[in-house]
């Protein structure tokens, strides 16, 4: 009997530990159940997968550069920047007369752009050295804008329409709707193996943790940021497929209200920013729970700039008392040690 | 008759239940130097963080050149005169000379620091010590001798009246620790009580009116230290006999040469050193700090680029070495600083040890093979007896220094390495886990695996070495076989 409390109470607290989120987002989850209208339908339930799905792939590469210590805020460039070239290729590009064969070489199309730009930042931070926060920057500085430029240059008006709707199914159109949301969670799968059976994602933690370390230990400490900064752009340039499937049109815009739910999703999930701790799983539950906070206060018909106050405050209350448990985990080590000694 | 400065009486502390001191009783008389020796473990920090203020006791009185004295915080021990110099330098090394000197408490003029005054204090400082700096150099560009000598006298600038010492040579040249002694002597004639924990048994003879041993949480003795011989201290220490604390272990070695340097250059630091290893061989580099053992041996391991000169495994030239080149020649390499360098230290035991063998441990497509990895970290924790209860949870950071660098070792050992390079192995080790770390690097010896071994203890080099290169401002200054070794030979090479 005393085993099983002890077993139950040694479970909660890894959960408390691991994914101290998990809770808030069980009672959250109920209560919106519970208070707010339409919460339950259906139809919602369905839109809160569809929202958490884009999230999720693009935070799933979010999380892999968080882990290494690093930050990409170029991932809403490469959201914007796809969605602009996909649609292009799909609506004004010689080949769109072809549907099937336009949506093939638009997702291709988008695909590179993320490959390119996350090539562009593993340069920078991996060869040149720089921190991922000004690289980053500069690089969603300057794809946002291509963004924008190539959009108006092409067409008029802030946005491109008219896209094929077989492309629509990528995004959930109709009955499809279990089609995004099945590649979401294949792309958290395959990130989530890659992080924890692979060579590739004991290095990044190693890495994460201390570069110095892993370096002597024979690390290919360049050729693992390298790696980790392209997964990022790609992951949210699948997310930029996705995004533009489900919102049927092609803008410049689409990555910009989008980097504070990535922020807040890592960071509430429970991923250290200081790298080497956390995980997907976190993110996932982060996640949901942004989503959660999104979706709810949309149907309570909440002002999204309400919301993004909400999100900051997510992110400082979170991140506090990640820096609490951290210190107090370190002083119950430290009384450890010195027990030992 | 004199005084007593500090008297402690029945000092206990638990932490989560385990007794770690059981009622220490110790009284130092004004102006005496007490060494406090003991193994990794046996409380010394402990009792020094009570003494400090940092953790309270549970029970027990302290008293302080007569006063009742119960600190609360660090402040409270400054107040009553109590100071610290630590193992670990405090400095700012962004910072200079001056600034850190008046870190806590800066001279300030109407907000503004006043940088003339505490230059100026600084500069006196420096002749009071004779320190080879200036006000304006920054710590960052001063070799860890003279960091921990400004150490000391930002500690005496509060004007303390004990003066608490926690191995404050483990980073010190030969010269330098003259210095150090000279200093504390000094200080003792003006009636300063000093505390001096060390390691190192020779500096605490050398210096110490009185030797206090603790172990397990008690003080076992209290000796005069003209009273007592190195050999009944360590006894005491260790509990047990420790006669020979080297380990003979058969072994024999070949003329197969598998490491070779010619010339090798590294900024002004290792001014061309040649060397050839020999499988089986167990090599020493001794030098004073500063000789440039261990950069050599990082220019040789791969982690500096040298300017110019070879490395040769194997009879093959390595133009590119790097420390994954370093790798896949089987050429292990345990840093001097397993904290910064050597261990993931938040991460569990797990983890650190498979670091390095990660790529034998994957296939081609990168996916390790945790079955196998289970098996090797099981295998190291058992033949290398690191103490740990669950390797997959337990950080590194929380085993005892000993312990830890056996976790070192085992990541290196687990693959499976023909050369090893070691900087400074027990550095920071209790004596207990010294000898098994000598085991295992002559089992290793035996096994047809090759050493090169840096260290700053004679003694331990003349221990477990087959050969001693010496070394002196970035050269190879002579070598002394096993048959020939003595002491006075070697530090005549070196200085």
């Amino acid at each position: 009997m005393k085993s099983e409390t002890n077993g139950i109470r040694k479970g909660l607290q890894n959960i408390c530990r691991d994914a101290p989120i998990l809770p808030i987002l069980a009672v959250c989850l109920v209560i919106s159940c519970i208070f707010v209208p339409n919460f339950a339908s259906f139809y919602n339930i369905k839109v809160f997968f569809l929202q958490a799905s884009d999230l999720l792939v693009v935070c799933c590469g979010v999380t892999f550069v968080v882990l290494n210590g690093g930050i990409d805020f170029s991932v809403t460039s490469v959201l914007s920047l796809g969605s602009v070239i996909g649609a292009y290729i799909m609506v004004f590009s010689p080949i769109a007369s072809n549907p099937p064969m336009a949506i093939a070489v638009a997702i291709i199309a988008m695909l590179a752009v993320g490959a390119v730009v996350g090539l562009i930042n593993g340069f920078a931070v991996a060869v040149l050295k720089m921190p991922s926060f000004i690289a980053t920057l500069a690089t969603q500085l300057a794809f946002s804008g291509v963004a924008v430029l190539f959009c108006s240059l092409v067409t008029e008006k802030t946005s491109i329409t008219g896209l094929p709707d077989g492309f629509f199914i990528l995004g959930g159109e109709g009955g499809y709707f279990m089609v995004p949301i099945l590649i979401a969670v294949a792309a958290w799968t395959f990130c989530f193996w890659l992080l924890k059976y692979t060579r590739f994602g004991r290095s990044l933690y190693a890495v994460g943790v201390n570069p110095k370390t892993a370096y002597i230990s024979g690390i290919p400490v360049k050729k693992v940021i390298m790696l980790i900064m392209f997964i990022s752009g790609m992951m949210a340039a699948l997310a930029s497929v996705l995004s533009t499937a489900r919102n049927q049109v092609g803008m410049p815009s689409l990555g910009d209200k989008l980097f504070i739910s990535i922020m807040a999703a890592i960071i509430v999930g429970g991923t250290s920013t200081a790298g080497g701790f956390g995980g997907l799983k976190q993110t996932l539950l982060g996640v949901l729970f942004i989503t959660l906070i999104n979706n709810t206060m949309n149907l309570l018909g909440v002002d999204w700039y309400v919301i993004t106050v909400i999100q900051g405050i997510l992110i400082l209350v979170s991140t506090m008392m990640g820096m609490v448990n951290g210190i107090g985990k370190r002083k119950t080590k430290m009384m450890v040690l010195e027990a030992k000694k | 008759m004199k005084n007593t400065a500090l008297r402690l009486s029945g000092i206990e502390k638990s932490f989560s239940g385990v007794k770690v001191l059981h009622g220490i009783n110790l009284s130092i008389g004004e102006g005496e130097i007490c060494g406090l020796v003991g193994e990794n473990g046996a409380g010394k920090s402990t009792l020094m963080n009570v003494i400090g203020g940092v953790i309270s006791k549970d029970a027990g009185t302290m008293e302080v050149l007569g006063e009742a004295y119960s600190p609360v915080t660090p402040a409270d021990a400054a107040n009553a005169g109590i100071a610290f110099v630590h193992q670990e330098l405090n400095l700012f090394t962004n910072l200079t000379v001056a600034e850190n000197m008046f870190i806590e408490a800066f001279p300030v003029h109407m907000g503004k620091i006043n940088y003339q005054k505490i230059r100026k204090t600084a500069q006196e400082k420096i002749k009071e010590y004779d320190l080879p700096v200036a006000p304006d150099m920054k710590i960052e560009a001063l070799p860890a001798g003279i960091r921990q000598m400004i150490e000391i006298s930002k500690a005496l600038m509060k004007k303390p009246r004990i003066l608490i010492f926690d191995e404050p040579t483990t980073s010190l040249s030969f010269k330098e620790k003259e210095k150090l002694f000279h200093t504390i002597n000094g200080l003792k004639g003006n009636g300063i009580t000093i505390i001096y924990i060390s390691h190192i048994l020779e500096d605490v003879f050398a210096l110490c009116d009185t030797i206090s041993v603790l172990r397990d949480g008690n003080i076992i003795s209290t000796d005069n230290a003209c009273d007592v011989t190195k050999g009944e201290i360590i006894q005491k220490m260790v509990g047990r006999e420790m006669n020979q604390i080297y380990p003979a272990i058969e072994k024999s070695i070949t003329d197969e040469i598998v490491f070779e340097t010619k010339d090798i250059v590294w900024q002004n630091k290792v001014a061309g050193v040649s060397l050839t290893l020999k499988r089986g061989e167990i090599v020493g580099i001794y030098g004073l700090m500063g000789s440039g053992r261990t950069e050599f041996l990082r220019t040789a391991f791969g982690i500096e680029k040298p300017d110019s000169g070879e490395i040769i495994v194997h009879g093959e030239r390595i133009k590119k070495q790097t420390p994954l080149q370093s790798i896949k020649k089987r050429i292990a390499f345990v840093t001097e600083d397993r904290h910064q360098e050597g261990l993931l230290l938040q991460k569990p035991i797990f983890e650190n040890l498979s670091l390095v063998a990660l790529p034998s441990l994957s296939g081609k497509a990168g996916v390790v093979n945790r079955k196998r990895e289970r098996k090797l970290v099981e295998e190291a924790i058992e033949n290398l007896k690191i103490k740990v209860s669950d390797p997959e949870s337990q950080t590194a950071e929380s085993l005892s220094g000993g312990n830890q660098q056996k976790v070192v070792f085992g990541k290196w050992v687990m693959n499976a390495p023909g050369i090893f390079f070691l900087d400074e192995p027990t550095r920071g080790v209790d004596i207990g886990a010294k000898f098994e770390i000598y085991t295992i690097i002559a089992e290793m010896a035996a096994n047809g695996a090759t050493i090169l071994m840096v260290s700053s203890e004679m003694e331990e080099l003349i221990g477990t070495c087959d050969r001693i290169l010496v070394m002196k401002e970035g050269r190879i200054t002579g070598e002394i076989g096993k048959e020939e070794f003595n002491q006075e030979a070697i530090i005549r090479l070196a200085l």
